[in-house]
Order: structure tokens, then sequence, then C-alpha cells
């Protein structure tokens, strides 16, 4: 057994020397003062808690020879011998609190001492096999009850941790869809949680229970069953039948919420919502519900979108301060992006479309609750939905959001009175101007080319 | 017993050709996937909007590049056929020939570039569809290189009299790779004149 | 190269292959061409990449279990990226990157595919070595420069890739939109270049190998599923690997020359950029349509691993043996047509999402056919519960639970709601991030006899185990719940929504799951390390396996048989065959000396073997038990 053999107190300070080495492999990014200056850090705690540590050690491992713990205690003098030297080079030491260190000493002191812990039990075990051995019992045979034991242990308490799961953390987090076709998801969400559930439940019943039931004994003999071709027609059959209801069901629930007619296209309320680093941008299509184009090379600070005023629809695009929609009016929102890909993302709503650059993508719901009334459903009267960024996107992705309401018609009709226009004062003024070098500008080109 | 082995020895030596042969087969197919992605990249992006295309006819530099690779095939298949037939010294030249229409070839298409930026279809392009010929026709000629070298390989295996077997062997495989890079050329003109 | 390791071989030996006889140290150990060597050489710098991702991911874990919390240790370790004590956000999306990109290339592509089937294809099949040992060596070389590449992108000023391991433009083109895609990228790029000549290098050797050097009698339908599974798998490499190459000469023009392939429109900061025209969306395809094969490519190995392991120590042969073969070829041919189910709401045209996701759903068909089979295989048998068994019963049950998530993310309708969270973290982790593993370490503890000649040492394997096997589950399980209450991924922090306070907790627990599981993983970086010098010494067939690895000798020479290599004469999986007086026969004991366990499929039609079985029956009453069919 070549756990005796690898069990001694060499072996610990070995562990956690490598461990050590490991964990300071990012350090390597910085440049050599500061592993230096961990290593002194190191060294200090060493000589204050290190004696200890060794102490203890020993006495824990009260049954380790004494040249293992000997050679112990040189690889540490090494080491502080090393790290000294290393100290006395280092320049600039960056100034930390020496609790930190001992912190993460104590932690690391912590794993050590597991460690040990591990190597006695070990060798306990190994004391106890060769007892049995001694005494002609089986060292073998035991080993593989012990684990058919704990895989049936896992089986119940992990059924036990699935259900636990399922009602904590599945009632956090599943809220009533607050649109139409969310509603629909939401049902073929259920229906997949339930198909999957019980392969899960079966299939792992069978995985661990058979592991249980046919752990090696010495007098089975396996049962040499290389195929049966009935058996397998039926399982390749069963799951796709079971998959093709999914399928279907799926297909068109994905074709009812991504194909929609273009007459009820026509009827949505549009709103337009553009992201960038690291914020959201939501335009009102105005008066005339027609959103107005867009040329990024029109971009300039005041016009930050680059709308494109030469389009009149643009003129009297409202700016959102938050998405507001009115309730049970199907909304299609345009999606874009000024700068990289983002992604529109509304959890409550079921809604999410990716934000590309150079590319209008579209998503079409219908909000059916009220965010009125969905506070008062979950009796938390702070909840707001909230639309936010899904598509990894720099820095900020992480608190990339807007608020979203959902209101009453007439709410949502005051509410967009209140809005700016895009078009303002100043951009008028520069819109003119700029019209003016443009028409300039396409004058030359053309003469240009002619 | 030492016959045996040697039999044995042979056989195994005869199997490593094969395999290595092969590996070259499966190389090819990997380089065309990769042609094939390009095309397919292609194909999606002019999809995608009308002002993309290649909008321009392309150059006669390509025709001539044609001729020069196919040529160059034949005189390869030649070469390879002196080497079955140890007629080294003519190998050796048509060998010679065969990297000078290789070197023509690469020449050829570096001018059809000159030609094409002369027309304003440059790399750096707001329509990528005109870059991606830049994209195929450099991503051909890095293999042109590689394909010189294993010619350039063979003809080193020639001048330092290697053993006939190991020549032929070296033939074989640069005549298959040479070939292919013809075929790759042609497959890319192909492409890119259905749309052009 | 016809090394033959034998001495009265050695005299006739003029042509061909010198030079393998007189080793030095340099070609011994480093520019090694033995393909046991190179087999080592990969799984060692695997473990070593393995042990960084890993580290990197504690990092992150910290981060967000304890999102307003100092560690000024860490400033110590990272300087101006953790300033104050708290990882940098762009730092943290570093990590992310850096941590996928190498466990899914780095680990489980070149550090499992690598090992394995450098190790077992000539082993298993009866081949000397690869049929190209030195592309072996260069594709070993090629991924060891790759590796140190990514590395090194740690160093730079600017930091490493930070754009997600899948490098979507327009963010890793533009380095004003995140400092990783400045230096770092490139590093990226160059690094992942170096890997795909590494692929392409080392698949061609697997496929030829394969199909050009397998010994007397091993057809196709004799070779192991390990065998099969490492084929196809490089098949499927070879075929996407070069896909991506093209993926990547693209961004690289884009980044570096100012073309347009997948930029347009953007303004940066402020800034007008001058590219015009592109499409982000084309690079998604190239690259899923790489990106979906390659999970494969990390999967299938695996699924091949345990499939030996798995009926070796249930002492039964594999069940159903051709289902699982056509279930991989199935798995293969599939792995190509779902790509777009991870751009479901990327704005892709709805009817092709529709098409992607019916393609998808049917590939969980084989994938079910397997889990199946592998419980059949169990049923009744007679199990060891090696450390290698229970790492593949571990990767079972995580391939189990991973499919089973991937059911609900391969229907569009679900996946708008799912894509982009913690679901898929959840699901691809267990998938591929744990069933995967627990493949790479269930063959690690089943061939590390035949790779070192010394045991590992059991105990520890068991504690290694049972902490990283319920370690996985406490880590990924929770994080469906996330995804589903909407929670995205690659977010730094949890503070920013009141939504998700309640997740923080959880992650706390979460991240505490993963520490002990990685403190695991120290019993496996000893044990490895300490068996190869002082583990117990092996013998030949320590696992009495019927495969052709086990007939060779324990000390390791160029060329693996001495003497002939043998033949095979019947199946991997006779195990525990009724009529036999032991529970294995190996691949190389023909059936002329079995004729008590002979079946009548055995012989494949063969009338005169027929004949001859029936007159040995005949005369050797009692005949043997008929097995109830
Ligand atoms: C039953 C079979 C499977 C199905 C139906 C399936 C389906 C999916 C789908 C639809 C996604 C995209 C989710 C999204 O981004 O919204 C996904 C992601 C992923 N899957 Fe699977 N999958 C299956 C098996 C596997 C296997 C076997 C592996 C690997 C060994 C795997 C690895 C991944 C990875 C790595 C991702 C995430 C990629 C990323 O966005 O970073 N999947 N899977
Ligand atoms: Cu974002
Ligand atoms: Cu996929």
């Amino acid at each position: 057994m070549g756990f005796i053999k690898n069990s001694n107190i060499r072996t610990v300070f070995l562990l956690a020397f490598s461990m050590c080495v490991l964990l300071s492999i990012p350090a390597f990014a910085q440049s050599t003062a500061d592993t230096s200056v961990q290593a002194t850090a190191g060294t200090d705690t060493a000589g204050t808690v290190g004696n200890a540590d060794t102490a203890s050690t020993v006495a824990v491992t009260g049954d380790t020879p004494a040249p293992d713990t000997a050679a112990g205690g040189t690889t540490v003098d090494e080491a502080i011998g090393v790290t000294s030297v290393a100290t006395a080079e280092g320049d600039q030491p960056l100034d930390l609190d020496p609790q930190v260190y001992q912190n993460a000493f104590y932690y690391v002191l912590l794993v050590l001492l597991i460690c040990i812990l591990i190597v006695v039990v070990g060798r306990i075990w190994q004391i106890y096999e060769l007892t049995r051995r001694m005494a002609g019992k089986d060292t073998t045979y035991y080993m593989h009850n012990i684990h058919a034991t704990l895989f049936l242990v896992c089986l119940i308490v992990g059924l036990y941790g699935v259900y636990w799961s399922y009602v904590h953390h599945g009632a956090q987090s599943m809220r009533d869809a607050a649109t139409e076709h969310g509603e629909r998801i939401d049902l073929m969400f259920m229906i997949t949680t339930v198909i999957t559930t019980i392969v899960l439940v079966l299939t792992h019943i069978g995985l661990f229970g058979f592991a249980f039931k046919y752990r090696a004994t010495p007098q089975r003999k396996a049962y040499f069953y290389p195929h049966n071709n009935t058996i397998e027609k039926v399982w390749t059959i069963v799951p796709a039948i079971v998959l093709t209801v999914l399928v279907l069901f799926g297909f068109f629930t994905w074709r009812s919420i991504t194909n929609v007619p273009e007459e009820d296209q026509k009827n949505a309320l549009h709103i337009e919502v553009i992201g960038e680093q690291f914020t959201w941008t939501v335009r009102y299509p105005g008066r005339d519900g027609v959103i107005g184009e867009r040329n990024y090379r029109l971009t300039t600070p005041l016009n930050n979108l680059g709308i494109d005023f030469n389009d009149k629809n643009s003129w009297d695009d409202q700016l959102g301060s938050e998405i507001v929609l009115p309730v049970n009016k199907p909304v299609r929102v345009q999606i874009s992006s000024k700068d990289i890909l983002h992604s529109f993302y509304i959890p409550d709503f079921r809604v999410q479309m990716n934000a590309v650059p150079g590319m209008k993508t579209y998503f079409q719901f219908t909000p059916t609750i009220t965010t009125e009334e969905m506070r008062d459903r979950l009796g938390d009267y702070n909840y707001d939905y909230v639309m936010l960024c899904a598509k990894i996107c720099g820095g900020g992705h992480y608190n990339m959001q807007k608020k979203v309401r959902v209101v009453t018609e007439e709410e949502y009709r005051e509410w967009l009175n209140e809005q700016p226009y895009f078009f303002t004062e100043d951009l008028r003024k520069e819109f003119q101007v700029s019209e003016a070098t443009a028409n300039e500008g396409s004058e030359k080109l053309l003469a240009n080319a002619n | 017993m030492i016959a045996m082995a040697r039999y044995t020895q042979d056989k195994e030596e005869l199997t490593q050709q094969k395999a290595k042969k092969f590996n070259l087969w499966l190389g090819m197919i990997g380089m065309f996937m990769m042609f094939a992605a390009l095309s397919s990249g292609f194909i999606v992006y002019t999809a995608g909007g009308a002002d993309r295309g290649i909008k321009t006819l392309l150059p006669d530099a390509f025709i001539y590049s044609t001729v020069l690779i196919v040529v160059s095939s034949v005189t390869m298949q030649m070469a390879y056929a002196a080497a079955k037939r140890t007629a080294f010294g003519r190998q050796k030249l048509l060998l010679l020939v065969t990297i000078a229409l290789g070197i023509g070839f690469f020449a050829m298409q570096v001018h059809a570039w000159g030609v094409l930026s002369d027309r304003g279809v440059v790399f750096v392009n707001s329509n990528a569809s005109q870059s991606f010929i830049y994209v195929f026709t450099g991503m051909h000629l890095a293999h042109i290189i590689a394909g010189l070298a294993v010619l350039a390989r063979a003809l080193v295996g020639r001048i330092r009299n290697i053993p006939q077997v190991n020549n032929v062997f070296r033939m074989d495989l640069a005549a298959l790779f040479w070939h292919f890079l013809g075929i790759l050329w042609i497959y890319i003109y192909v492409f890119l004149l259905l749309n052009q | 190269m016809s090394t033959i390791g034998n001495a009265s071989i050695h005299s006739v030996d003029h042509h061909g292959g010198h030079g393998h006889h007189h080793e030095s140290f340099w070609t011994k150990y480093v520019f090694s061409q033995d393909h046991k060597m190179i087999a080592k050489q990969f799984l060692v710098t695997g473990i070593v990449m393995a042990v960084i991702a890993m580290l990197l991911s504690i990092l992150f874990r910290i981060q967000l279990a304890w999102p307003d919390k100092e560690f000024p240790i860490l400033e110590l370790f990272l300087g101006k990226w953790a300033e104050g004590g708290r990882i940098h956000p762009e730092f943290f999306l570093a990590l992310v990157t850096i941590h996928g990109t190498i466990m899914v290339f780095f680990v489980l592509t070149a550090g499992l595919s690598g090992t394995f089937a450098n190790l077992l294809i000539p082993y298993q099949l009866g081949a000397r070595d690869m049929a190209s040992p030195f592309m072996n060596m260069l594709s070993y070389w090629f991924f060891f420069a790759a590796c140190v590449v990514m590395i090194a992108s740690f160093f730079v000023e600017s930091g490493p890739a930070s754009a997600g391991w899948t490098i979507y433009p327009p963010l890793s083109a533009v380095p004003k939109a995140i400092s990783g895609s400045a230096a770092g990228m490139t590093l990226w790029l160059i690094s992942m270049t170096l890997f795909i000549v590494s692929q392409v290098l080392g698949g061609t050797n697997y496929i030829s190998t394969v199909l050009n050097m397998r010994t007397k009698g091993m057809d196709l339908w004799k070779m192991p599923l390990t065998i099969w599974a490492l084929f196809l798998t490089a098949i499927v490499g070879l075929l996407s690997f070069p896909v991506l190459v093209s993926a990547v000469v693209l961004l690289v023009f884009d980044r570096s020359f100012g073309t347009s392939f997948y930029l347009s429109d953007l303004v940066v900061q402020g800034q007008i950029l001058p590219n015009e025209g592109g499409s982000p969306i084309l690079f998604q395809h190239l690259f899923w349509f790489l990106g979906h094969p390659e999970v494969y490519i990390v999967l299938m190995p695996a699924l091949g691993l345990t499939s030996e392991v798995i009926s070796t120590n249930s002492r039964k042969p594999i069940f159903g043996y051709h289902a699982m073969v056509y279930s991989l070829i199935g798995i293969t041919v599939l792995s190509f047509i779902v790509w777009g189910h991870h751009m479901f709401v990327t704005g892709m045209n709805p009817f092709l999402g529709g098409v992607f996701m019916i393609t998808t759903l049917i590939i969980a068909v084989p994938s079910a056919v397997k889990v199946f089979n592998y419980l059949a295989t169990l049923w009744r048998g007679n199990i060891r519960f090696t450390p290698a068994m229970l790492f593949a019963i571990g990767m079972v049950s995580f391939f189990i639970s991973g499919g089973l998530t991937g059911i609900f993310l391969g229907n569009s309708a679900l996946d708008i709601n799912l894509h982009d969270t913690y679901f898929v973290v959840a699901h691809f982790h267990l998938v591929m991030g744990s069933a995967s593993i627990f493949g790479m370490l269930c063959g690690v503890y089943h061939w590390f006899p035949k790779m070192f000649g010394r045991m590992m040492n059991e105990k520890l394997g068991y504690l290694h185990f049972w902490v990283t096997f319920i370690g996985a589950y406490l880590v990924f399980f929770p994080m469906h719940f996330m995804g589903i209450d909407g929670v995205p991924r690659r977010y730094y922090s949890f503070t920013e929504f009141p939504f998700m306070d309640k997740w923080i907790s959880v992650n706390e627990f979460v991240t505490w799951a993963a520490i002990i599981a990685a403190l695991g993983q120290l019993a496996f970086i000893w044990n490895f390390f300490s068996s190869i010098w002082f583990g117990k010494r092996a013998t030949q067939n320590p696992w009495s396996s019927n495969t052709l690895e086990w007939t060779t000798p324990v000390e390791h020479f160029h060329g693996n048989w001495p003497g002939e290599i043998p033949t095979v004469y019947r199946w991997p999986y006779d195990y525990s065959k009724p009529g036999h007086h032991e529970d294995f026969i190996p691949q190389t004991v023909p059936f002329s000396e079995t004729m008590s366990s002979n079946l009548p499929h055995d012989f494949e039609g063969n009338q005169e073997a027929e004949r001859i079985q029936r007159e040995w029956e005949l005369a050797n009453k009692p005949q043997p038990e008929k097995e109830a069919e």
C-alpha cells in the first residue's frame, strides 16, 4: 500500500508548499517586487506562528517518525532563508496591514491542518486494514460496500436536495410572466421541467441504485448481456417521441412569438431602444407613431444617437427617461446598438433580443400586468420590472439597466407628454448649419464624380 | 528468422508510408474546410445587402495564373513519372520548371492585386466582398509557399540522391499536394467568377 | 520509423528509422516522438493549465461571493487589477475569458484528446506508434507554445483578452471598448492559431493511424469504444477547426488592417470608427460552426473513456456496442448542423431558428441512447469501485443532468429567457465542466499504470472523487435557478439590481463549495505527481482488462511490443463470458482457446468455425449452458 509510504509529514509540508507556489502563480503578472513582499510577510508570520504550527503538527500526529518532522522543519528554514534574501532586494513594498498576511496565513494553516488530519485518518485506516488482513478478513470487498452505500446515500440526499432546490430556489426564481407570450413560455417551461425531472429521477435511481445493488461481491459473476435489440429500439424511439412532442410545441410557440403578421406589427406601439457602453437610450416615436432614421455618421456630442433629422419622422421623436408601456397593448421594440453587442433583456417579460451595431432587431410583445399589480402580487412595494444587458459588453456590463414600468393607458399618455423631444433648439441650429454644408459637400462630390 | 523480421519490417514501413500519404489527404481536407468556411462567409455576407458583392471584373491576370498553375501541374506529373522511371536528370529539370512556374504564379497573383487596387478595389474596403478577394487569394498564396517548400524538399532529396523508394515517395506527396493547390485555385477562381 | 525494439531485429534494421535507439535526454523526454511520452506531455501540460484556470475561477468566485468586501491580499498578487483589494470589473471579465478559454481548449480539448488519443490509439489498435510521430511531436510543441502565449497575455500592460471565450466582435475588435482587446486579444488570437495548428496536426495523425495502422484482426467493429470516440472526435476537429482559422483570420484583418468583415456603424465612446458594412453576426456563424462541434470534441472522448472503464469495472460487456457506435456517429454528424442554437436571439431569421431548434433536440436522442446503455451495462454487473469507476459513474450522472438542461436551452422559445443567463453557465459546466472533466480524470486513474508503470493511491482517489462530485453539484446546481430568475452571466457583481439580492447568499455558498472542491484537487495533484515516482509498482494488467494496451510490458520503450504485434481475434468486451474460467478474455485470445465459452454469433457466419465449435461441443458434454436471451 503506497499510502504508508506517502503518508508522512514531509508529504504535508510539500503539499502546503506546492499550494503556496500554485497560489502565487497569478502573482507572476506583477513585478517581482510584489512577490517578494508577499514572501516576506509569509516569513514574518512564519516566525511567530510557524513554530507553534510545527509544534501542533507534532502533537497531532504523535505517531509520526521524528526524522520526518525534522525534514519538514528544514524545509521551512530553507524557505525563510531564501525569502529574506529576496526581501533585501525588493524595493518599494506595497503598504499593507500585517493583519492581512496573518489572516491569509491562518487559512493556509487551516488547510495544512486538514491535510494532516487526512493523513492521520489515512494511516488509521491503513492500520485498520492491516488488522483486517491479519484477521483473515477481506480487504477489497468491504471497500466496495462503502462506496455502494455512499452512492445510495447520495441518491437519497441528492433527490431530497433536488426537491429542496425546486421548492426554495425554484420559488425564488419563478415569477409570473408579465406578458402574453411569456405565459406560453412558462407553460412550456413547466412541461419541460416535469418531463426532465422525471427522467432525472428515474435515471439516477437506475444509476446509483445499480451501483449499490450490483456492487462486487466474491460470489457474484456479472451477467453476460451484450445487447438486446428490442430494448434498444424502445429506448431510442421513446425519447424520440417525447422530444418530437417538445419540438412541435416549442416550434409553434417560437413561431407565434417571432412571426408576427404585418398587420399586427403596424398596429403595435413602436419604440426604439439603443444600447451603448453602458447605458440604454429609449426613443418614443412621437405623434406620427414612426421612429425616424439614424445614421451613425451624424453622431455629434449634441446628437449623440446620430438621429438623421433629414427624415422628418424623427422631428417629433421623444426621449424616454425610462421604458413606460401601456398595459395590454402590443409593443414592438426596435433594438440596436451604437457601439458593440448588447442584449435587451427583460426577465419578467420573457423578452430578449441582441442589440447589434449596424442592424435593427425587433421584438414584439404585449405586457399584461401593470407594475402596480405585480407589486400587489408579490407583496413587495418597491418591486420594479427592469431591463438589463445580457451580452458581455465591457466593464460596466453588470450595471447597464433601465427601469421598465407598465401602466394604464392614461398614465402612459400623461407620462409621455412630459418626455422631451430629441430635436432640441440647439440641434435645430446645428442641423440647419450642417444641412447647408452637406448640400455643398454633396454638390462637390457630384462635381468630382462627373 | 531474420528474413521474417525483415519482411514484417518492410511491411510496417509500407503501412507507415501509406499512413503518411493519408495524412496529407486529411490535411488537404482540413485546408479545404478553411476555404469552404471562407466561401460560406462570403455568401452569407454578400447576401446581406444589395450594396455588397464583388462588383468588378476579375483581372485577366487570374486567367494567366490559372494557365501557369495548370501547366505546372502537368510538369509536376511528368517529373513524378520521370522519378518512377529513374530518369533522374529529367526529374530534376522538370521539378525546377515546376518551381519556376509556381513562382510565376505567385508573381502573377501579386500583379493581379496591383491591377485590382489600381481600380480602387482595395483590401480595406467598406464592401467586404471585395476584401474577400484578397483573403481568398492571399490565403491560397500562403499555401503556395508551403507547396513550394514541399517541391524544394523533393528537389533537395533528388540532389542528395536519397534512396529511390524515398525519392518516389516524396515526389508522390509533392505531386499530390501541388495538384491539390491547383485544384484549390481553380475552385476559388470559379467561385469568384460565379459571384462577380 | 520501424523501431522494433527487439535485440534480434536490431541487427537487420538497415533502412528507415534509425536514431530512436540511442535516445538522448532531449529526444527521450523533450522532443520525443514516442506517442506515450507525448501523451504524458499533453497530460502534464493539461493538468498545469487546469490548475491555473481553476485558480482564476476561484478569484472571480471570490468577487461574486463578497462583492463589497476588500481583500488586500489580492492587490498584492494582482496589483492594479485589484486596486484596494477589489477585482477590477474589466479584470473580472479577463478572468472569466481566460478561464473559459483554457478550460475548453487547453484542458478539455488538448489535455483530454491529446493525452488519450496519443496514448490509446497506438496501444489499443496494436500499432508501434502514430502514422507520423514527427507531426505528433510538432502537435505537442505547437500546443505548448499556445499555452505559453496564452499565459503570457497576463503580463501585458493592458491585460489579457476579456471579451469572453467566444470573443464576439466588435468587443474583441475594438480596444477602445475594453482594454483587454488591445495586446491581450492579439496574444489570444496568436495562441489560438498555434493551438489550431496543433489540433490539426494531431487530428490528422489520429485519423490516419486508426484507418491505416490497426494490427491484424482489428477490424473497425473490434475497436474499443475509446478508439471510436477518439477517432470521431478527430474527424469533428479536422472539419471544424479550420473554420475557426477563417473566423480568426478575418478578425485579425479587422483588428490590424482596418477591414470591415465584422464591423459596421460603430461609435465607440463618442468616436466614429471608419469601419463600415461588416456583420458581427457573420463571426458568430463562423465561430459556432466550430464552437458547437467543439463541445462534442470535448465530450466524446470522455464518453469513450468511460464506456471502457464502466465495462471493465462492471465486468460486463458494454451494452449495445453497435448502438453506442452509431450514437457517436449520429452525434458527430448532427453536431455540424446545430450551431444556430447559440444564436436564437441574435436577430437571425426566426424560421432558421426553428430549424436549428429541431436539429438540436434531435441530438438529444443519441445522447439518451448512450445514457440508457450505460445504465444497462451497470445492471447485473459485478461492480468494482476503483477510483476510475467512481469518476465514470459521476460522469454519467453529470451527463444526464447537463443533457437535460440542454433540452431547455435547445428549445428556442425557452431560450429567449435563458440565453446568456446563469442557466447556460450551469448547463455547460455540468455537461462539460463536470462530465468531461470526470471523463478525463477517470481516464487518468485508469491508465495511470500504463503511462507511468505505477499505481495511484486509491484512498486519495476516493477522497478526490467524493469531494469533487459533491462539490461540483453544489456549485453548479443552484446556478440554474439564478438563470431562471434572469441573472445574466458574466456579471461582475449582483449588487446593482434589487432582484438579485436574494442570490448573493447563494453565491457565497457556491463560492465556498468551489473553494472546497478546488482544495479537493490537491488530493489529486499530490496523488498524481507523487505516484509517478513513489507509487506502488503496477502489474501488467492491473484491472484485468481485455484491450491490447495491457498486453504490452510495463516498462516503456519505443515500439510498444517486443517482437511481433499481437493479433486480435475478438471484440474487446468479453467480460464474464459464461463458460470461461476467468471473468475476462483479452482480445488476443483466439476462439480456439476458449471453446467452452464461445457463442454462435462470435463467428460472424464463419461456417468452418461454427462446425468445429459444434463438434467440440458434442465431444465435450455437458454442453455449456444456454443463455436466456
Ligand atoms: C442534449 C444535448 C444538448 C443540447 C440540446 C444542448 C443545447 C445547448 C444550447 C441550446 C445552448 C445555447 C444556450 C444559450 O447560449 O442560450 C447550449 C450551450 C452550451 N452547451 Fe449545450 N447542449 C447539449 C449538450 C452539450 C454538451 C454535450 C456540451 C459539451 C460537452 C455542451 C456544451 C455547451 C456549451 C459550452 C454551451 C455554452 C456556450 C456559450 O455560450 O458560452 N452542450 N447548449
Ligand atoms: Cu452588456
Ligand atoms: Cu451548442
